[in-house]
C-alpha cells in the first residue's frame, strides 16, 4: 500500500518533470536554417572548389607553374599545367590549369604545398551538375576574385618574394 | 450590424426565428412539415460535417506546427502563407493516389472499416454543444449517448486489423480493443462524479451548471479532469497510449494495409477523435461555450483548442508505454482513483 502511494506520487512528479522540460523547449528560437534563402555563414578554412585568385596587386595569378599540386594531388584531380616563360622575368608563367573537380576530394593538400600559396579552396560548395564536362575547369582563364575576409585571409599567406628580398638587401 | 451581433451572441433565437419563418412559408404553400424538418435535419448534418473537415485539415496543421515548436524547428512553412495550405495539399495527393487492396483482404470488412471508425465520431457530435443553442440535439440522455458511440469506434479499428489479413494489423486491432474496453472504466466513473455534481445527463444542463468560473468543474473535480485527460487520450489512441499503430513494433498496426481515400478517413477519424475529447473535456470540466465579450462559439473553440494544445504537449513529451503497463496503468492506477474520486464526491455531495 506504502509502495503504491509511492509509486503514484514519484509517478506524477516525473511527469511534471517532463512537461517542464518539452515546454522550455516551446520558447526556444528555432535552430533551422532555411538553406535557399539563408546560406551558412561559412568558416574562413571551409573547403569549396579549388580556385586560382587574381591577386589584386599584381593583376594576375600568383602561380608559376611548378607543377608540386599536380604531383600531390592524390586523385590527378589536377590534369594539365602548361607554363610559358616570359623574357626578362625570373619566374615562369601559367597558361593553362586544368582542374577537375569532379575527382577531387577537397584534401588541401595541393593548396598546402603551394610555395606561393597560388591557390586556395574556395566557399563554392553547390557544384551539382548534370554535365561530368563542367567539372573540368581552367582555373587560369576563369580569373577568380576572391572577396571580404577570405581575401584578406589569403592574402595574410603571402610570404615575402625573393626578388624584392634581393632590392632589399 | 444588430443582426451579425444577434447571429453571434444570440445564434439559437435567429435559427429559431429563421426556422419558424420558413415553416410559415412552407404551411402556407401547403407542403407536409415533415419534409421541411427533414431538409432542416440534412442542413445541420451538412453544416457539421464541413466544420468538422475543415476543422480536421486545420488540426492536423495545428499539430504539425504544435510538434516543430517543441523540437525546436520550424514545421510546414511552403505552402501557402506559413504552410497554411499544407494539408490541404497532403489531403489533395491522398485523394489522387492509387487506391490498393491487397489480395487476401476480406473485401467487405476491409472497405467498410474506415467508415465504421469515421461514423462513430462523427455521430458524437449530435449532442456537442458547440454554441449557446447550437447544439444539433439536446438529448436527455446526452453523455450517455456519448459513451455509447464513442465505443463502438472499436468495432471499426478491430475489423480494419482483422479483415487486413495481416498479423500486425491484427495485433493492433486487439490491443486498440483491449486499450479502449479498459479505459472507458475510468472514463465513465469520472463522467459520473460530473453527474452527481450536474445532476442531469444532458449535455446543455451540464454547461448551464457552470454558468461562472468559480462554478466550473474542473476546479471540484481536478483530480477527475486530469483522470479524464489520459483515459480520454488513450481512448482516442493518440501518444503516449498509441500502441495500436506502433510503429517500431507493428508497423503502423491496423492501418498499414490501407492507402489513398481509405487513409485518408482513418486519419480524418483520429483528428476528429482528438478535437472530439477536447470538446467534450471543455464541455465537462471548462464550462463549455460560456464566457464574456466573445461569441460562445468562440469561446467554445478557444477551450477546445487549449486541451488540444495541451494534448500535443503530452504526445510530444511521453515515451510511448508498454503494453503490459498499458493494462496495470489503467486497472491498477486510474480506476482504483476514479473510485475514490467518485466515492469522495458523492459523500461530499450528501453532507455538505
Amino acid at each position: 500500500m506504502f509502495n503504491y502511494i509511492k509509486n503514484i506520487i514519484t509517478g506524477i512528479i516525473s511527469l511534471c518533470d517532463g512537461l517542464s522540460v518539452t515546454l522550455k523547449h516551446v520558447f526556444r528560437k528555432p535552430i533551422t536554417l532555411q538553406y535557399p534563402e539563408q546560406k551558412p555563414d561559412l568558416q574562413l578554412r571551409f573547403r569549396g572548389r579549388l580556385v586560382m585568385p587574381i591577386d589584386p596587386e599584381k593583376n594576375d595569378n600568383r602561380c608559376t607553374g611548378c607543377m608540386m599540386c599536380a604531383k600531390i594531388c592524390p586523385n590527378h584531380s589536377i590534369m594539365e599545367i602548361e607554363k610559358v616563360m616570359e623574357d626578362g622575368k625570373p619566374k615562369p608563367k601559367v597558361k593553362k590549369y586544368i582542374y577537375n573537380f569532379g575527382t577531387c576530394m577537397f584534401c588541401n593538400l595541393c593548396v598546402e604545398v603551394c610555395p606561393f600559396a597560388a591557390i586556395i579552396m574556395s566557399d563554392e560548395y553547390a557544384l551539382a551538375d548534370e554535365n561530368k564536362e563542367k567539372f573540368i575547369l581552367d582555373l587560369v582563364a576563369e580569373r577568380y576574385n576572391l572577396t571580404g575576409k577570405k581575401l584578406n585571409w589569403w592574402k595574410s599567406k603571402f610570404k615575402k618574394e625573393p626578388a624584392e628580398e634581393k632590392v632589399q638587401k | 450590424m444588430e443582426l451579425i451581433k444577434n447571429i453571434l451572441y444570440n445564434t439559437d433565437k435567429v435559427l429559431k426565428d429563421f426556422y419558424n419563418w420558413s415553416h410559415n412559408l412552407w404551411v402556407s404553400f401547403n407542403l407536409p412539415v415533415i419534409l421541411l424538418d427533414i431538409i432542416f435535419y440534412l442542413l445541420i448534418t451538412a453544416a457539421v460535417a464541413a466544420f468538422l473537415v475543415f476543422n480536421a485539415l486545420f488540426i492536423i496543421y495545428y499539430d504539425r506546427k504544435v510538434a516543430a515548436k517543441f523540437q525546436v524547428r520550424y514545421g510546414p512553412n511552403r505552402v501557402g502563407y506559413k504552410g497554411i495550405l499544407q494539408t490541404l495539399a497532403d489531403t489533395i495527393k491522398l485523394v489522387i493516389k492509387e487506391d490498393i487492396n491487397a489480395e487476401k483482404v476480406d473485401k467487405i470488412i476491409f472497405f467498410l472499416a474506415p467508415f465504421l471508425v469515421f461514423i462513430p465520431a462523427f455521430m458524437v457530435f449530435l449532442v456537442i454543444p458547440f454554441g449557446k443553442g447550437l447544439i444539433p440535439a439536446d438529448l436527455n440522455i446526452g453523455i450517455l449517448y456519448v459513451l455509447a458511440i464513442t465505443g463502438l469506434s472499436v468495432l471499426g479499428i478491430l475489423s480494419a486489423g482483422w479483415a487486413s489479413n495481416n498479423k500486425y494489423s491484427l495485433i493492433g486491432g486487439m490491443r486498440s480493443a483491449a486499450q479502449i474496453v479498459s479505459y472507458e472504466i475510468p472514463t465513465v466513473l469520472v463522467i459520473l462524479s460530473i453527474l452527481l455534481l450536474s445532476g442531469s445527463l444532458k449535455m446543455g444542463d451540464i454547461v448551464n451548471a457552470q454558468s461562472s468560473i468559480t462554478k466550473w468543474f474542473i476546479f471540484m473535480q481536478p483530480v477527475g479532469f486530469i483522470l479524464f485527460l489520459i483515459a480520454a487520450n488513450a481512448e482516442i489512441n493518440r501518444a503516449p497510449f498509441d500502441l495500436p499503430e506502433a510503429e517500431s513494433e507493428l508497423v503502423s498496426g491496423f492501418i498499414t494495409e490501407y492507402s489513398a481515400l481509405k487513409f485518408a478517413f482513418f486519419f480524418l477519424a483520429e483528428y476528429t477523435n482528438l478535437f472530439l475529447a477536447s470538446a467534450i473535456a471543455t464541455t465537462l470540466f471548462l464550462g463549455g461555450w460560456q464566457g464574456p465579450f466573445l461569441p460562445p462559439f468562440v469561446w467554445f473553440i478557444i477551450k477546445t483548442y487549449l486541451v488540444v494544445t495541451f494534448l500535443m504537449w503530452t504526445r510530444w513529451t511521453f515515451p510511448r508505454i508498454r503494453v503490459d503497463q498499458l493494462m496495470e496503468f489503467s486497472w491498477k492506477y486510474l480506476t482504483p482513483i476514479a473510485f475514490i474520486n467518485l466515492i469522495i464526491t458523492a459523500i461530499i455531495i450528501k453532507f455538505v
